[in-house]
């Protein structure tokens, strides 16, 4: 079977406990991967980019099983292994997640891993030749001539030379020594690869070769790529698809053409519009994405993207300016949380003539969240006027009430279901499961 | 016009090793005017960090010598005492590094480094000194900063010790900034903050802002002016549009041909950067240059020569009685007046 692919991950989870007191108790996980899927067809490259702490990197050391995964299915139909079938409970015979010492050695062979970091990547007192021999020596080969004309071989076709064998570390570049690190990753003729980060830490036109190597090796190999990097410029060069992380989940997977043309899910949306564009003439992306990936251990309910979203659904009967309705949100979660500090911002608030008034405070404050002057919807604008009021008032509780009783989305209620877009694109947003709801015709076409 | 807020004349820095000398940047020139952000681009190992760490003199001294004149605001720093040199330092010339972990002291927390940052240089009560570092923490966007001053930088993510870095370097109100890559090993998004901040403070301060990085991206975005290096040498500078529409030298038109944007080069620039202990004849970039002739690899580096008002090129197929048409029809290049090569529009 050729179009079976070469690794398929279900529902993947990789939790950290975090334990508390005497007795080790658990009392909580960090939910770095919460239940990733996706194929990767062979030949095949699949990126997976995200802001940093958004799990990519435990996603790749799960599906290579350097951290056992906390539950979820890896196969992967490498080594030979094509075409095996479920059996009858279920379990696949190909399933990285239960294979035995054994097996997981063989697995190695065929999936091998490239790191960021090169330079700490290589024993600096091994030659590059023996690091990259040691391979076939582990995984038994035990002629010494035929490993070294292999090794000599391949550190041809990644671009040094056989002389090289006989060097250290120390005395290569960092996109040479990557170059070594490919040679070794490819010297067992592995049928995947996953790559983590492999350019991150390159300069621009070293990585502009490697990119292009990878790219080269791949055909000639017949490699599948698994290619993990932060870098949205450097996923559009060398993925056929992209699969988008934000907090332990996927939120948009899809042809990387079709993904960075016509982004369907919010966050995407905004990852693309902040990378700086090369023309002095073009201002920077319109879509800011305040703060930072929130902690895995509390993810925000319903869709975990809802508390930084730019296109944050309004409830039934609501109807304002989405940057107003953003800026209300942000409040809310501010004042929830105890954030809004009413005399500090007094403090710092200067007036030319006499001393600062409470309408200064109500002014600064809706500057400060982006909130209009004043609010089309006389509801929305009178329950908003409250809050401050009880803010003014220094009853932060009540106010704290009355704008989370009030102000609700149904992003943090209901998680999204993937919707598909074209045969191969599919994101996890609300809008689009209403929008597909409300318009059936559309789907019958 | 008044003097530019920092001049370099012929600033040369010249490592002592065991394989003999290096000199790591090799004669440069650059200004910077007050609220003017000037980027130094080229690759790694070109010599740009080297150049803005010798500007005040952070470069180790020995194995570094640095040579020429460095003048902010008129005073030159080069012939200042070590003393005088250290009130300028973080003072009047503030610096960003790439690597806001290692310009922290873990043990101390982050309001009191930033407020030691002041107290060196002005003689401030600690109560003020406290509520200014507050309320810079708060500027560069550091939410709940009263609290967030006594915590330590271990609790603080990469992009949010970034942000303190430019709390600590904004905290005397320098009159320059100099940033090395400060962006580099942030993701995109907080990037994007950061570099709007640096905007909006730059504004508001009149800040020079002397900018090093390799991403073109960034550039095209923040620059005025751009200075573009090779190997310890200026190849060429000019405004921002000036060098992003009409690269006139080989090395930058290779430069902007390695963004998957404007060039179709997806295989970088062929070869490597010349040796430091023994730089090639002629022009630097002569090596790998595929319009480089005879007359390239002789002499010293070319005479720098103007191309546009501002622009201004060291390469010999510009000068008087040559035809530099080859280069200019090949050169890649933002299309002016286009907007936005792949603008993500909703």
């Amino acid at each position: 079977m050729t179009d079976e692919p070469i690794l398929s991950v279900r529902d993947l989870k990789k939790h950290y406990p975090i334990r508390k007191g005497i007795f080790n108790r658990q009392v909580g996980a960090a939910k770095a991967v919460d239940g990733i899927g996706f194929d990767i067809a062979p030949g095949e490259t699949l990126g997976l980019v995200g802001e940093s702490g958004c799990g990519k990197s435990t996603a790749a050391s799960s599906v290579i099983r350097l951290e056992e995964p906390t539950a979820g299915e890896v196969v992967f139909n490498g080594n030979g292994r094509g075409g095996a079938s479920r059996d009858s409970d279920g379990t696949h015979p190909n399933d990285v997640t239960e294979f035995s010492d054994a097996e997981l050695k063989r697995f190695r062979r065929g999936a091998q891993m490239i790191f960021q970091d090169p330079a700490s990547s290589f024993d600096p007192r091994m030659t590059v030749g023996s690091a990259v021999a040691e391979m076939l020596e582990v995984h038994g080969m035990s002629d010494r001539h035929r490993r070294r004309a292999i090794v000599e071989d391949l550190l041809e076709r990644v671009g040094l030379s056989a002389e090289d064998y006989d060097r250290y570390p120390h005395e290569f570049s960092g996109g040479q020594k990557q170059r070594i690190a490919l040679a070794r990753a490819l010297v067992l003729n592995p049928d995947l690869i996953i790559a983590d980060e492999p350019v991150s830490a390159l300069d621009v036109s070293i990585q502009a070769e490697i990119l292009s190597l990878i790219d080269d090796l791949q055909t000639d190999f017949d490699l599948s790529l698994l290619f993990i990097s932060h870098d949205m410029s450097v996923i559009r060069r060398i993925c056929d698809r992209v699969a988008v992380m934000y907090l332990g989940e996927i939120v948009e997977v899809g042809p990387t053409d079709e993904v960075f043309a016509d982004p369907q899910h919010p966050y995407t949306e905004a990852l693309l519009s902040s990378i700086p564009t090369p023309n002095p003439r073009s201002t920077v992306g319109g879509i800011e994405l305040a703060g930072t990936v929130p902690s895995p251990t509390n993810p925000p309910s319903g869709c975990r993207f809802h508390t930084r979203c730019h296109r944050v659904i309004q409830p039934d009967g609501v109807d304002v300016d989405q940057s107003d309705w953003r800026g209300i949100l942000n409040f809310r979660d501010r004042v929830a949380a105890g954030q809004v500090d009413v005399e500090s911002i007094r403090e710092n608030i200067v007036v030319d003539d006499g001393p600062t008034s409470d309408d200064h405070v109500r002014a600064q404050l809706r500057t400060e969240f982006d909130i209009d002057e004043r609010i089309g919807d006389p509801e929305i604008e009178g329950t908003l006027q409250d809050a401050i009021d009880r803010l003014l008032a220094g009853d932060d509780e009540a106010a704290a009430e009355l704008l989370s009783d009030r102000f609700t989305t149904p992003c943090a209620e209901t998680v999204p279901e993937r919707t598909v877009h074209s045969p191969d694109h599919e994101s996890s947003c609300l809008r689009h499961e209403s929008e597909q709801a409300t318009a059936p015709g559309a789907a019958d076409d | 016009m008044a003097t530019p807020l920092l001049e370099v004349e012929d600033l040369k820095t010249t490592f002592s090793t065991d394989n003999g000398d290096l000199t790591a940047v090799d004669g440069i020139d650059f200004a910077v005017d007050e609220g003017e952000t000037v980027c130094i681009v080229g690759e790694s190992g070109s010599g740009k960090t080297v150049a803005t760490e010798s500007i005040t003199r952070i470069v180790k001294e020995p194995p570094g010598r640095v040579e020429g004149t460095v003048r902010f605001k008129g005073r030159d720093l080069l012939s200042m005492s070590e003393e005088e040199l250290r009130q300028i330092r973080g003072n009047g010339i503030a610096h960003i590094f790439q690597n806001p972990q290692e310009a922290m002291n873990h043990c101390y927390t982050v309001g009191w480094q930033i407020a030691e940052a002041l107290q060196i240089h002005q003689d401030v009560p600690d109560k003020k000194a406290r509520a200014r570092a507050v309320d810079l923490l708060d500027r560069v966007g550091i939410a709940n900063a009263s609290t967030r001053f006594d915590d330590y930088p271990h609790e603080f993510s990469g992009g949010q010790k970034q942000r303190v870095m430019i709390a600590m370097a904004l905290v005397s109100d320098p009159d320059l900034l100099i940033a090395d890559e400060p962006t580099t090993a942030l993701d995109v998004t907080v990037q994007a903050q950061i570099l709007k901040l640096l905007d909006e403070l730059q504004d508001e301060f009149d800040m020079g802002i002397l900018f090093v990085t390799h991403d073109l991206g960034v550039v095209a975005q923040i620059a005025d002016r751009i200075v573009v290096m090779y190997a310890g040498k200026v190849m060429e500078r000019g405004g921002v549009l000036d060098i992003f529409e009409h690269p006139a030298h080989p090395y930058t038109q290779q430069l902007l041909n390695c963004v998957p944007e404007i060039g179709g080069n997806e295989g970088g620039i062929p070869g490597t950067l010349p040796n430091p202990h023994d730089p090639p004849d002629g022009c630097r970039f002569a090596p790998r240059c595929s319009y480089a002739e005879q007359t390239c690899r002789t002499g010293g580096q070319p005479e720098e020569l103007d191309v546009s008002p501002g622009q201004r090129v060291s390469c010999i197929h510009y000068r008087d009685g040559r035809d530099p048409s080859l280069l200019r029809e090949n050169a890649p290049g933002v299309e002016s007046g286009s907007n936005g090569v792949s603008s993500a529009d909703d």
